[in-house]
């Protein structure tokens, strides 16, 4: 059999793009690497979810290995070493099943990073293909399609909006809020209201939000979280056009004259190989893997791997910039009754630094203020060490006692650009290998020192608001360390087919039937996590590929 | 995969051994539980309201967890190593009053690798106390009511994520 369309990958990338195309009539496969859980398989199981690699692979089937530059070299070592890992939520509808789901959009000036700040030496900094208002419609469908709750703050950097209010009420709020509310007034700073990727109400088979005091790192038990699988791919399960196949990991896609043919990928149950053919192919298996994955498709018109005739496939990878602060609350900055208030959230963003001034105007970020993941074991492994001491015993029963009963870590995270360089990308190595006895992806993870600069400067405001509040034991962490799970970039869209993987619709520019609809397609990512792009951009692409049905026989 | 499932209903009173899964009991496996077992309750022992690590099953947790395909095998390697170093250097350590247990392994965590054996013996008999009871651990689920903790709901039914039913 024929399929319209192979869509490698289930996560947001993957499943905008399917949902356009499955509605209007087109023979739609998805290939997902994982199983398939819906609401009734999750649970809020912290050792599964947290502690063990269970919905990513495990890291003796597969790795990476990750390039860092120390001693003034670069050194490779696996991820099966350092015991992290770069996978994301191998299950349908990938990690946006595990994704907090505060959602920013971008600003106009994200479209054009080069020609608003400017040239910055050492970093590949280009303005997109497209620009803002472009891309608008889309991110107001992912409000109603996905579902995003909240309450519109107005704000100087505010983008335009071609809807007043978000289609869903803001999410119940807890008493810390106020009290952030207050630290902002105080030092003049707008208290910005976040948006959420979680339902406040119920929307078809989706149940609104239960408030479970377990969200980031677990599947949703209601269908509320905007998960690809259950706001895009479960409404579609009885259409005829839409086939998900789990647990096939797809090692290549072949190629002839020109045209990918057929999607090559392994049962990971079986162990045993198939092939899928269809006229047209997505890739959206989360950037590191959809670079790996073209690398590995070498061909004879391709010797260097899938549409990378002219070496940019992996190049300026992504990563979001910033880091990590957070500070201490107990019962002299708000009633203890009130600071143990389970399950509600905090929902506040500082965005008035998108812009700053700084010898001129500087692009620079976000914060977004949250509690200390609910996780007792997480919390409570934390306190085995005080001031470098190793405690046990009565000392560390106490501790952790006083840790989880008396007080509260506010925690804030940083986002501002991670600049796209020669030395942030995805490669393949012959030496390493999975189990299947496919090269895994390197990541060389080259950070610019501008990035930590501007992260730096949020946190300040950040810890600010915690000092306002009566916070103590205030610290930031800004850092070039990447976190795993926010990745774009590696196959960039733009005119210059010498210089960009993609065209303008995210299709390759080599490859006339094959198209990425991740976030791999980004030149900059902007100040923001990348999922609501990441649909937005997905939707698009759908929209394109519908509107040109014609032209691929679909 | 097949995964070893651990009944909580078999979480009874009575010594640990008798729990394990089947793979913990070759006798390397056995002699590793029973050191565990002891240094795990000089660890986290009996407090004013704190339940023993024997109390709340601390050493069934681990014995079941580290034979399932999700505990790395580097992890186990390590569990090993560092309860053969404590044998070989305190071949009495099973022996020694809990006074003389407590010292002998402050003294064991002068050496980098007995002090980061401790520690992650330690990272996983807190998760014992902590994880939802279906793996072993958190008996009757004292170490949550030791903390006054709520549950994350729902609660698991099947442990390590197994999926309820057939896939769509």
């Amino acid at each position: 059999m024929i399929y319209d369309v192979c869509i490698v990958g289930t996560g947001a990338g993957a499943s905008g793009v399917a949902h356009k195309l499955v509605k209007a009539g087109i023979d739609v496969v998805m290939l997902e690497r994982g199983g398939f859980y819906q609401e009734k398989d999750f649970s809020k199981d912290e050792v599964a979810y947290c502690k063990r690699e269970i919905v990513t692979p495990n890291l003796a089937e597969s790795y990476h290995t990750i390039e860092t530059f120390y001693n003034g070299e670069w050194t490779k070592t696996t991820t099966f070493k350092t015991e992290s890992t770069y996978f994301n939520g191998n299950i349908v509808g990938g990690s946006s099943n595990f994704m907090s789901g505060y959602f920013h959009r971008l600003k106009p000036s994200d479209f054009k990073l080069k020609s608003t700040f400017g040239a910055i030496e050492g970093a590949n900094v280009v303005d997109w293909v497209m620009d803002y208002d472009e891309m608008e419609p889309y991110f107001e469908e992912v409000e109603r399609l996905v579902g995003v709750s909240g309450e519109v703050t107005e704000y100087k950097y505010h983008e335009p909006r071609s809807t007043k209010k978000f289609p869903y009420p803001a999410l119940d709020e807890h008493p810390i809020s106020a009290k952030i509310d207050e630290a902002c007034k105080k030092l003049n700073y707008v208290p910005y209201k976040t948006p959420r990727a979680i339902l406040s109400k119920t929307k078809g088979k989706r149940n609104n939000c239960y408030y479970s005091n377990y969200c980031g790192s677990y599947g949703c038990s209601s269908g509320a979280k905007g998960s690809a699988r259950a706001s895009l791919l479960q409404p579609l399960l009885n259409n005829k056009n839409l086939t998900i196949i789990t647990h096939a990991f797809v090692k290549q896609l072949a190629e002839k004259n020109g045209k990918v043919t057929e999607a090559i990928y392994i049962d990971t149950k079986t162990k045993k190989e198939h092939h899928i053919k269809a006229k047209l192919f997505i890739v959206a298996g989360q950037a590191v893997e959809s670079s790996r994955l073209l690398l590995n498709s070498k061909s004879k018109n391709f010797p260097n791997g899938l549409a990378n005739n002219a070496n940019q496939v992996g190049k300026n990878l992504l990563f979001s910039a910033g880091g990590i602060g957070s500070g201490q609350l107990d019962e002299s900055s708000i009633p203890l009754k009130e600071l143990m208030v389970e399950g509600l959230f905090v929902n506040r963003s500082l965005c008035d630094w998108y812009y700053y001034d700084d010898n001129g105007q500087n692009k620079g970020g976000i914060v977004d203020f949250l509690f200390e993941h609910a996780n007792p074991m997480t919390k409570a492994v934390k306190q085995r060490f005080k001031d470098g001491e190793l405690l046990w015993g009565k000392a560390l029963q106490d501790r952790i006692v006083h840790k989880i009963t008396k007080t509260k870590q506010l925690n804030f995270e940083v986002f501002n650009d991670w600049l796209p360089t020669d030395n942030c990308f995805v490669s393949v190595d012959k030496k390493y290998k999975d189990i299947y006895g496919v090269p895994v992806a390197n990541i060389r993870i080259g950070a610019h020192k501008h990035d930590l600069v501007v992260g730096k400067f949020l946190a300040k405001k950040a810890e600010n608001v915690l000092k306002a509040m009566g916070a103590t034991d205030i610290s930031s962490s800004i850092s070039s360390a990447p976190p795993p799970n926010l990745q774009a970039g590696g196959c960039r869209f733009g005119d210059d087919p010498k210089t960009s993987v993609l065209n303008k619709y995210c299709q390759a520019h080599e490859v006339e039937n094959l198209f990425v609809t991740d976030g791999s397609f980004m030149p900059t990512g902007g100040s923001v996590t990348y999922t609501w792009t990441i649909y937005a951009n997905s939707f698009r692409v759908g929209d394109y590929i519908v509107n040109n049905r014609k032209e691929y026989a679909i | 995969m097949k995964r070893r499932v651990f009944l909580a209903s078999a979480v009874i009173a009575g010594g640990v051994f008798a729990l394990l899964p089947q793979g913990a009991k070759s006798s390397v496996k056995l002699e590793l539980f029973k050191t565990l077992e002891v240094v795990q309750e000089v660890l986290f022992p009996k407090g004013l309201d704190a339940p023993a690590a024997s109390e709340f099953g601390a050493t069934a947790y681990l014995a079941n967890v580290s034979s399932h395909s999700s505990f790395l095998a580097s992890d186990l390697h390590f569990l090993k190593r560092g309860a053969q170093k404590l044998m070989d250097e305190h071949n009495d350590f099973l022996s020694l009053s809990f006074k003389k247990q407590e010292e002998t392994l402050r003294d064991f965590t002068q050496s980098d690798l007995g002090r980061n054996w401790v520690a992650f013996v330690l990272y996983f008999t807190i998760e014992g106390l902590l994880a939802d009871p279906i793996y072993g651990g958190n008996k009757n689920e004292s170490g949550w009511k030791w903390l006054g903790h709520n549950a994350g709901q729902p609660r698991p039914k099947k442990p390590f994520a197994e999926l309820l039913g057939a896939e769509v």
